[in-house]
């Protein structure tokens, strides 16, 4: 599936354009030609054709879910995930605690530390899902694109604890070259590079 | 105030006046006129490092630095003009030049002074250019410093210098090299106070433990009021939920308080985390409440609030049980001589007063590990008024040294001779009653000199140096307190207060030791059987620390009241709460009920001139211009006098080995014995002349005995002790800790052999 659409935000310039619809019947009369007319119409069959003629075609679309799984659109909200940097493979997140402020439910934890190389080190992270409205906003305000909402929309479990913490959300390193920049909410918006400045420092 | 004495101008076309000796920058700030600075701080000398505190005044070239100036007669201030506006705003952009963009993790993002600046003159790029260099952090024990952080506007070299006395801390100036170091040394060596942490504006200092551990948004700061010692030191705890993928339990993350008027030790700033964990073992609450009811006498000790005494008062009426406290007994019994002679139930002077003085004399008290907040005013009056401290005890104290301006060293055990001599040189020249004067008279003054070594020179260089002061202190310790002869010590004390304008200052050891004895009607100690101890080892023992039978709840784990060394009842609160039982709910179950423990707070003893005021109407901060509103002071209460004394003994004497209890900085009691980031020096610490005299070398475990007890402890040698005293502490002994005993011991030390 191409992205094309979710990334084209200028949604004025699309060809929009009105839906032929016929008025609403006001008079009894009216209303009841409608009915017999949609009663009548043979709508029913045109359903059973479409199924009859893709049936002996073999060409069917139908995704045998759970074993395939549709992707979902990036401006979708489903179960966040901790990016780690693509070279060093280090976790982008810096621990500092703007999700878990800016958090509406208050459903953001962590622990932070100095780690041996005098840099904060978060050695807990956790998003209790019961409580998060998927808002989108931890996402929207991490200045290193470290929490993101993934791909991830089923959230059935046996346990209420699956997937909040760190390391069910943290890129594997074995998975590290398959991780996905976040193209959805919260992302770097298109042409930042334009806008960044250099800052004046000698060498 | 006379009228000289004030000058009269105007801010912003304001009419405004300035007391003597008040910047322009004060009366704005008093006046409510916001005038920006960077690295002004109320408590020190001006830093005058950054100048965005310039101000205009119309007829003078160029701008004035409002912080260091006082206004002259007449003179109109403009505080805010365009020039003025660009002037700051260049002065912004220079701080920021290849300032870290690390606010993302830096601790002191969101209570930043340099965030909040380049935001308010909106400093959003970095248009000079400079060369970046090469920083490395560094840790310096219980603190960490980034250079690259650092805005090099002195305050923490000032208030190490002027406020703390250590002098630990330096500017190393090199252009955009420039920063600090520790003073003449590679590595820090200060007592650790904590104060350079507290006043930096930036996130250059910091304490190395709670680093990256909390940002200062998610903390809840918990106003309280320290438990360590007497000085009633005003800080908050701050606490935070950790562990995120559990429960989750509430912590004290860090101690911080109101750098601006206000000092804290280290004890106080990094010994918070002695709070008890328990809950609620209903078998061992009633095995309490039986042996409570069979005990003959309750022993406790200071380190309790004024309500908890107040219920041990009660239960002792109600069961008819014998209360034990020497410790505060003896304050009691000093106290009640002072009366005597002074007609007053308090003594009447104050920490601040020490602050202002321009004279001071300590007796008995090794005031820089005893109680940090007089060793702080102390180096304040000394560094801001010049003042002459006198300082008189048997070991010199090299904490004290750039501070103390005469030092007199006393034989041990001979203070009531020596404050004798010192009131003799004192009432020279006042017009005391037949009493007084005759016993003055009667000193023989020739026999007290040799016996307490204290010199006829010595004693006139006193008067000589004092001469020229107005503002005067004397302060007495624990060593006169404890004395055997404390009480006529208490009158002579009484008498120059009386009689000079001396005020006088009395510190009490523990840290609500006054409280306790303006509440509790205490017994003699006595050896009874059943005995249940409260914060103290007994037959039975309910305490907040140490290995008890029963545990409650900790000093910082309770609503409460002190009365610290100012005659002030300061409100303490729950940082952590306690899930175990209280004091309150034994003595609720001992027929001794109230609902909460602050229901006493009103019905503390008016007789000693507590106010009946609840605990929730109590204050606990101070104002914006730095005015202590917390608690109340205790009302004056006159007492009947009835002036006489007693002939001075034989001053006593301590020969060979001799032991003074006496803790290492930062170390009180059990509770900082618990804290995990003190430093925990249990040794002998004993001059070179010791060790000769103990037949002991640096490093041997010895034996500790005598007539009470007996400790194994090693012996260090300390370069800085001289004579046959050593010091022996006793923070860690826990529940076995003795107080109430005078400090000096003659001590058999052997080496134990292994
Ligand atoms: S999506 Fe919203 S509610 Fe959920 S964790 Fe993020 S900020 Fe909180
Ligand atoms: S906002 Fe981003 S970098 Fe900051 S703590 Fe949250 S996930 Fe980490
Ligand atoms: S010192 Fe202040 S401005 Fe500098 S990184 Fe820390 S919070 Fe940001
Ligand atoms: S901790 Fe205290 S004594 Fe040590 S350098 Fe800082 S201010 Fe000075
Ligand atoms: S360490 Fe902090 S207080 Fe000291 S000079 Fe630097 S910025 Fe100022
Ligand atoms: S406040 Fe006056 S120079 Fe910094």
């Amino acid at each position: 599936m191409s992205l094309e659409q979710y990334k084209d935000r200028n949604v004025g310039e699309q060809n929009y354009y009105m839906v032929d619809i016929e008025d609403y019947p006001t008079t009894g009369w009216g209303k009841f030609t409608r009915v017999v007319k949609r009663t009548f119409s043979g709508e029913l069959f045109v359903g059973l054709w479409v199924v009859l003629r893709e049936m002996i075609k073999f060409d069917i679309h139908t995704v045998s879910y759970p074993q395939e799984k549709l992707p979902i659109g990036p401006r979708y909200r489903a179960v966040h995930k901790l990016l780690r940097l693509w070279e060093s493979g280090y976790e982008r997140c810096i621990g500092c605690g703007l999700c878990e402020k800016i958090c509406i439910s208050d459903c953001i934890r962590m622990d932070t530390k100095i780690d041996e190389n005098s840099r904060k080190e978060v050695t807990e992270y956790t998003i209790n899902f019961g409580r998060c409205i998927f808002c989108g906003y931890c996402a929207e305000v991490c200045p290193e694109l470290a929490i993101v909402h993934g791909g991830r929309y089923e959230n059935a479990s046996e346990q209420r604890a699956h997937f909040v913490l760190k390391d069910d959300m943290l890129t594997p390193m074995d998975l590290l070259t398959q991780q996905q920049e976040y193209p959805g909410f919260g992302a770097v918006i298109p042409g930042t590079d334009k806008s960044v400045k250099k800052t004046p420092l000698a060498y | 105030m006379s009228k000289i004495n004030i000058t009269n101008f105007t801010i912003d076309g304001r009419s405004v006046t300035a007391n003597h000796g008040e910047t322009i920058l004060n009366v704005a700030r008093r006046e409510g006129i916001y005038i920006p600075t960077m690295c002004y701080i109320e408590k020190t000398t001006p830093c005058a490092s950054c100048r965005l505190c310039s101000v205009e005044a119309v007829g003078v070239d160029g701008f004035v630095l409002s912080c260091n100036t006082p206004p002259t007669e007449g003179i109109e201030i403009v505080t805010n003009s365009d020039s003025l506006q660009t002037e700051r705003t260049n002065i912004m952009k220079l701080y920021d030049v290849n300032h870290p963009l690390e606010c993302g993790v830096c601790d002191k993002s969101g209570e930043c002074d340099l965030q909040n600046k380049t935001l308010e003159f909106d400093v959003s790029q970095q248009n000079f250019t400079a060369r970046d260099q090469e920083r490395s952090i560094e840790n310096w024990g219980l603190i960490n410093y980034n250079p690259s952080l650092c805005i090099l506007c002195e305050k923490c070299t000032h208030v190490c210098n002027e406020v703390i006395g250590d002098d630990a801390i330096d500017l190393q100036f090199g252009g955009y090299k420039s920063k600090v170091v520790p003073k003449d040394s590679d590595i820090l060596d200060c007592t650790f106070c904590g104060e350079c942490i507290a006043v930096c504006p930036v996130g250059a200092l910091v304490s190395s433990e709670f680093q990256y551990s909390a940002n200062a948004w998610e903390l809840s700061k918990i106003p309280a009021t320290c438990a360590h010692c007497s000085a009633g030191c005003s800080l908050e705890y701050e606490v935070k939920t950790v562990g995120a993928a559990t429960a989750g339990q509430s912590e004290i993350m860090r101690v911080t308080n109101n750098f601006e008027f206000t000092s804290l030790c280290g004890a106080g700033r990094f010994g918070f985390d002695f709070d008890k964990r328990d809950v609620k073992d209903v078998n061992e609450f009633n095995k309490a409440i039986e042996k409570f009811k069979s005990a003959n006498a309750i022993k406790f000790t200071s380190m309790v609030t004024n309500e908890e005494a107040m219920i041990l008062n009660a239960l002792k009426e109600k069961l008819g049980l014998k209360l034990f406290n020497e410790e505060a007994r003896n304050y009691q019994k000093f106290m009640r001589a002072y009366s005597k002679v002074s007609g007053k139930l308090h003594h009447s002077a104050t920490l601040d007063a020490v602050k202002q003085s321009d004279a001071a004399i300590v007796i008995g008290s090794r005031i820089s590990t005893d109680n940090p907040g007089v060793r702080y005013a102390l180096t304040t009056a000394s560094r801001h008024n010049g003042a002459k401290v006198i300082y008189l005890h048997p070991m010199e104290d090299a904490l004290m040294q750039n501070v103390v301006t005469q030092m007199i060293r006393y034989e041990v055990g001979t203070e009531e001779g020596v404050l004798a001599l010192i009131a003799k040189a004192l009432l020279t020249e006042a017009d005391l009653d037949e009493t007084s004067q005759n016993f003055l008279n009667s000193l023989d003054d020739g026999y007290l000199c040799a016996e307490s070594n204290v010199g006829e020179e010595e004693l006139e260089m006193i008067q000589k140096s004092l001469r020229r002061t107005k503002n005067r202190v004397i302060i007495l310790g624990n060593d006169v307190i404890n004395h055997d002869r404390a009480e006529n010590i208490a009158r002579i004390a009484a008498l120059i207060e009386e009689y000079t304008d001396f005020s006088l200052l009395i510190v009490p050891s523990e840290v609500n030791t006054l409280g306790v004895s303006l509440i509790c009607d205490l017994d003699e100690e006595t050896s009874v059987n059943s005995v249940v101890g409260y914060n103290a080892k007994a037959d039975y023992t309910v305490a907040s620390f140490g290995e008890a039978d029963l545990n409650v709840a900790a000093l910082n784990q309770q609503e409460g009241t002190f009365v610290s060394v100012d005659n002030q009842v300061l409100p303490t609160n729950v940082a952590i709460a306690y899930e175990g039982y209280t004091l309150n709910e034994i003595a609720g179950a001992l027929g001794v009920e109230a609902e909460y423990s602050i229901d006493y707070t009103p019905q503390l003893p008016q007789t000693s001139g507590f106010k009946a005021t609840a605990f929730d109407d109590l204050e606990n901060f101070l104002t914006h211009d730095g005015k202590d509103v917390r608690g109340y002071i205790l009302d004056n209460v006159n007492r009947e006098k009835s002036v006489k004394f007693e002939q001075i003994a034989d001053l006593p004497e301590f020969n060979g080995t001799v032991i003074y209890s006496s803790n290492p900085v930062l170390q009180f009691n059990p509770y900082t014995a618990d804290a995990k980031q003190l430093e925990s020096d249990i040794s002998l610490r004993g001059s070179a002349q010791f060790a000769a005299a103990a037949r002991i070398a640096d490093g041997d475990e010895v034996e500790i005995q005598t007539s009470l007890s007996s400790v194994i402890r090693v012996f260090k040698l300390d370069a800085e002790l001289k004579g046959t005293v050593a010091l022996n502490p006793n923070f860690d002994l826990g529940l076995e800790r003795t107080l109430g005993s005078y400090r000096y011991e003659i001590a058999k030390i052997n080496r134990v052999s292994n």
